[in-house]
């Protein structure tokens, strides 16, 4: 079990001895049972930082936006950004580190091994408390959450809990640290893709059924690319900005740029959306489970991301975000690919 | 006339293998389907998903991606690329539902006419019977 006063004695030697700027982790939420990000910049505000299964989010967005925040900066502060991530997360990192959009001396990770157990969903945690609400959740012994309400305490198995993502599990702990808490314990999972594969063995039109009334449902909000710490393009071909709009742009010019998908929330045009999306998180996608977590919709999300991984591993035998040194998904090949659909 | 359903079919075609080979298969007369939009792009590598995507989006009832053999790509390595990215894309339409048969991919050399019109007759009688593609279609 990881204790949390072991992160917050690291957490305070390396902000006193100025060795990162920051450090992000979570902390308690004002409504008192869920965690939200935390941004720690001086040793007195480490008492925030808390560690427990409520801490769901994947901190390395921020990576991504720190990236953009330290390009503005006249002189910026070039000491890395401590980061708290779980194996998921880290394997977010690796993969920004493959694409070496963030360079390793960038960051302080600070690992943390969700050991046999990992992150609750949220929903999951209501439905099973019925609408009551946890005042608190912690890490009990052996796979189980002690859950705080204002009646009591009472003891959940992990299992009934946890996020799908977790139940599917294969880096329980970090694949890259600086410092890791926690063990490295095997968990098993010995069906990564089960969720998934009760959607593949579907009938071909009663998966367009499924995906058509799920997809029917996106509003295009966009939170599922605002999110995700893969998705970092400076443009996105949903969005139809992508040129310069100068005063001498006339209004042929601009009715006549390419505009691969429109804004309206259509069948088809939220399918092309959510198609790029997929193809372009292929390989690289290490099933945070953001996407689906932040959906106001409940479009479950992590089904496409999820098919990728396992076309990427099943064809190409490629796992993501395990190995900053090797080449990503689309931008290597081996000589042995399978070609058996090519005439 | 008869109002049997005519398939569309958007092909991208690389410059310098089954472009050329489609070329040859027009110079030498040869006979095939006239159901094909072809595109010329200068790899089968240069073929993004999106616009594989967008072509069935704005109405093709088939998309065919076509380059050169394995070993005889002009940039060297592009098309195991693309191999690579359309094998990723093709499991992607049929786990959204779409009809297998749909999308495809080819090599065709510059010397295969002949392939190529074999190429779109196969493609153009497994599509028939699936009717107009309106699973991606944009209502217009």
């Amino acid at each position: 079990m990881v204790n949390v006063e072991d992160i917050k004695k690291e957490a305070i030697r390396i902000l006193k001895e100025g060795k990162v700027k920051y450090i992000i982790g979570y902390k308690k939420s004002t409504n008192g049972s869920m965690s939200v990000p935390a941004f720690i910049e001086s040793s007195e505000d480490v008492e925030n930082l808390i560690w427990d299964p409520t801490c769901v989010y994947n901190l390395t967005r921020f990576l991504v936006d720190e990236k953009r925040r330290k390009a503005r900066e006249k002189n910026p502060d070039e000491r890395p950004v401590g980061i708290i991530v779980k194996g998921c997360d880290s394997r977010a990192i690796i993969v920004l580190l493959q694409e070496k959009f963030i360079n390793r001396d960038d960051v302080y990770i600070l690992g943390i091994s969700c050991e046999t157990t990992g992150v609750l969903d949220e929903k999951k945690l209501s439905k099973k408390l019925n609408g009551k609400k946890a005042e608190k959740v912690e890490y009990d012994e052996k796979n189980n959450f002690a859950i705080t309400t204002a009646d009591g305490k009472i003891k959940v198995p992990a299992d009934e809990i946890l996020a799908e993502r977790c139940l599917e599990c294969r880096a329980n702990f970090p694949a890259i640290n600086d410092v890791l808490f926690g063990e490295k314990v095997e968990r098993k999972s010995d069906k990564p893709f089960e969720s998934l594969e009760k959607i593949e063995s579907l009938s071909k039109e009663k998966r367009w059924s499924f995906w058509k009334e799920q997809l029917d449902k996106c509003i295009r909000c966009y939170a599922c690319r605002s999110v995700c710490p893969m998705c970092y393009c400076d443009e996105c071909v949903v969005d139809t900005i992508n040129f310069a709009v100068t005063a001498d742009t006339t209004a042929e010019e601009k009715a006549q740029r390419i505009k691969w998908v429109e804004k309206s929330p259509a069948t088809s045009e939220n399918f092309v959306y959510h198609l790029v999306r997929a193809i372009h998180l292929a390989g690289r996608c290490i099933d945070c489970g953001e996407c689906e977590r932040v959906c106001p919709m409940d479009i479950p999300l992590r089904f496409l991301n999820k098919k990728m991984e396992k076309e990427a591993k099943e064809l190409f035998d490629y796992d993501a975000g395990f190995d900053p040194d090797q080449p990503s998904l689309v931008s290597c090949f081996k000589d042995e690919d399978p070609e058996d659909f090519i005439r | 006339m008869t109002d049997e359903f005519e398939p569309r079919i958007v092909a991208f075609l690389c410059k310098w293998c089954s472009s050329a080979g489609s070329d040859l298969a027009g110079v030498s007369r040869m006979e095939y389907p006239s159901n094909v939009l072809p595109i010329t792009v200068m790899c089968s590598g240069s073929v993004s998903p999106l616009y594989i995507f967008s072509a069935f989006n704005k109405g093709a009832d088939g998309v065919l991606v076509s380059g050169c053999h394995p070993g005889d790509c002009h940039y060297l390595k592009g098309n195991y690329y693309a191999r690579r990215r359309i094998a990723l894309v093709k499991k992607l339409l049929e786990f959204i539902g779409l009809e297998s048969q749909r999308f495809q991919m080819s090599w065709v050399s510059a010397a295969e006419g002949k392939k190529y019109t074999q190429v779109i007759k196969d493609f153009v009688k497994e599509i028939k019977p699936l009717g107009p593609q309106t699973k991606l279609r944009r209502n217009q």
